[in-house]
């Protein structure tokens, strides 16, 4: 399987592809994340939503996952080659083109890699706080039809107050909200994340249109809109995570919860 | 002027080289850099000293021979020209050059700033030609080719393979060389047949060769005299893909 690590240029392209999967999956992840401005029931139902998505859910995880792992190997693999190529370095050492975000790449990526296992624990499998698996809440399904109870929902509650033939469905679900609000709520792991999302958009500044010149994309027009458009995607990026964290710090969300 | 002159030498391929400082006085603005090293060997010369070995070759910034690593940038820091056409009025009084050999696993030092560039011309023989036998050249609007692809392929063909790319690359790569050798084929209808043959032969050699894989930094094209430029590179990726879907690879 591994065998496309002896060709230089299917290795470029292999981490072009896995990064445009990853890319695809940071950018609905931002937006998504964003709906916590929207409110505790918008972004509660939103991650039910997903949830329930079950195999399709399971899927995408995989994928996700294969891209990941085949884009860490193949960025390590290539490092540790390159740098056997120049044993002896230069006395002076001076770019002219060569970015700091390009020469950069493999210790942002690692970095981001190990935020990211940090990240996983915490909200995703929730094994670093493990209150954060009990977080429930109790909501009433208003798009849902009158018929149908969750029994053990309906003991804990007042929902005979709702009278018959006009319930609506009461449910329970995970309480994400709650959870991302308690744990932004910790200075240091707010700044922790805040830290890794500008990591995240100084290795995506360069990854976008190192993507599109891999791909054979490249144009005398094409190219300079494309690394304007790379470096505003990273800050883009990079600003649609980190104010979620920031917002809870500074109490514009959450507040009294 | 005065100069203060960091020079790498180096014996032999085998023999561990050290910077040595020579201070010249009295530089013309008007030398060029190589005339300027002809000074200095002459002065080396005459105290009985080794003279520095570096390679020239046409000195009127066509052939690429005399490449070596100024102030860490493969052919100094004139954007566009190779060492010969780099002149003494570009620096200071007072300045210190420091001044390498490309460094570069395939390209061992072979004395001082005299690097085996030999690499290069294996991966031409791997596919840098056309093998169809064209005989005498045909009239000029026999084979109709557009003047934008022209002015391209004639972008590419100005490379003249001094290992600058190779050298300014933090990955050691040598896809600019390689990609404007494949390019300017690929793009003429005379390079047609070979078209996938050519750029797999010609990749596959550079990995053979030891050459790194490219990041896209982009330092190539910065270091190069002739200012090939990276959209080469992003061809040669797509003859690539095309090939290796093709044949393999």
């Amino acid at each position: 399987m591994f065998k496309y690590l002896n060709h230089l240029v299917i290795s470029k392209f292999v981490m072009a592809a896995t990064g445009a999967f990853i890319v695809l999956f940071i950018t609905g992840h931002a937006i998504g994340n964003l709906q916590i401005f929207l409110g505790k029931d918008a972004l509660n139902t939103y991650a039910a939503f997903l949830q329930s998505l079950g195999e399709i859910l399971w899927a995408e995880r995989i994928v996700l996952g294969l891209a990941f792992v085949l884009h860490i190997i193949t960025s390590i693999y290539l490092k540790l080659y390159n740098n056997k190529v120049r044993p002896t370095k230069y006395a002076v050492t001076k770019y002219i083109k060569a970015r700091f975000s390009s020469r950069t790449m493999i210790w942002t990526g690692i970095m981001i890699g190990s935020f990211l296992v940090f990240h996983i624990l915490h909200f995703t499998s929730r094994d670093i706080d493990p209150k954060y698996k009990e977080m429930h809440e109790v909501y009433q399904d208003e798009h849902a039809s009158y018929f149908g109870f969750d029994e053990t929902v309906m003991q804990a509650t007042n929902a005979n107050d709702f009278g018959i033939g006009m319930h609506p469905i009461i449910k329970q679900r995970h309480d994400t909200y709650a959870m991302v609000v308690d744990g932004f709520q910790n200075i240091w792991i707010s700044l922790f994340y805040i830290l890794a999302v500008i990591l995240l958009g100084f290795h995506l500044s360069h990854a976008i249109q190192s993507m599109f010149q891999t791909l054979g994309i490249n144009g005398p027009r094409f190219t300079p809109l494309m690394i304007k458009i790379s470096n505003a995607y990273g800050i883009f990026i990079a600003l649609a995570f980190a104010i979620v964290p920031l917002s809870v710090l500074l109490g514009f969300i959450g507040r009294g919860l | 002027m005065r100069i203060n002159l960091h020079v790498w030498r180096q014996p032999n391929t085998e023999a561990k080289g050290h910077i040595q400082l020579y201070t010249l006085d009295d530089v013309s603005p008007d030398m060029s850099f190589l005339e300027m090293l002809d000074v200095l060997n002459e002065q080396l010369i005459q105290k009985g000293d080794d003279p520095v070995a570096f390679e020239s070759d046409c000195r009127e910034g066509i052939c690429g021979t005399c490449g070596m690593v100024i102030d860490g940038i493969p052919h100094g820091k004139q954007s566009g020209a190779t060492v010969c056409q780099l002149h003494m009025r570009k620096f200071k009084d007072g300045d210190d050059i420091y001044v390498e050999p490309y460094r570069h696993t395939v390209f061992p030092v072979i004395k001082d700033l005299f690097v085996d560039r030999s690499a290069y011309d294996r991966i031409i023989q791997a596919g840098g030609y056309v093998s169809a036998n064209v005989g005498s050249a045909p009239d000029a609007n026999a084979n109709p080719i557009p003047k934008g692809i022209a002015d391209l392929a004639m972008d590419a063909a100005q490379c003249i393979g001094c290992g600058a790319c190779a050298a300014a690359c933090p990955n050691g790569s040598a896809m600019l060389f390689v990609a404007a050798k494949v390019s300017h084929f690929n793009l003429l209808p005379q390079g047609q047949p070979e078209k996938a043959t050519r750029a797999r032969a010609m990749v596959k050699r550079m990995e053979d060769e030891g050459f790194g894989g490219c990041s896209n930094y982009y330092e190539c094209e910065a270091a190069c005299p002739k200012n090939i430029s990276v959209r080469f590179i992003a061809k040669l990726n797509r003859d690539y893909l095309y090939a290796a879907f093709k044949e393999g690879v």
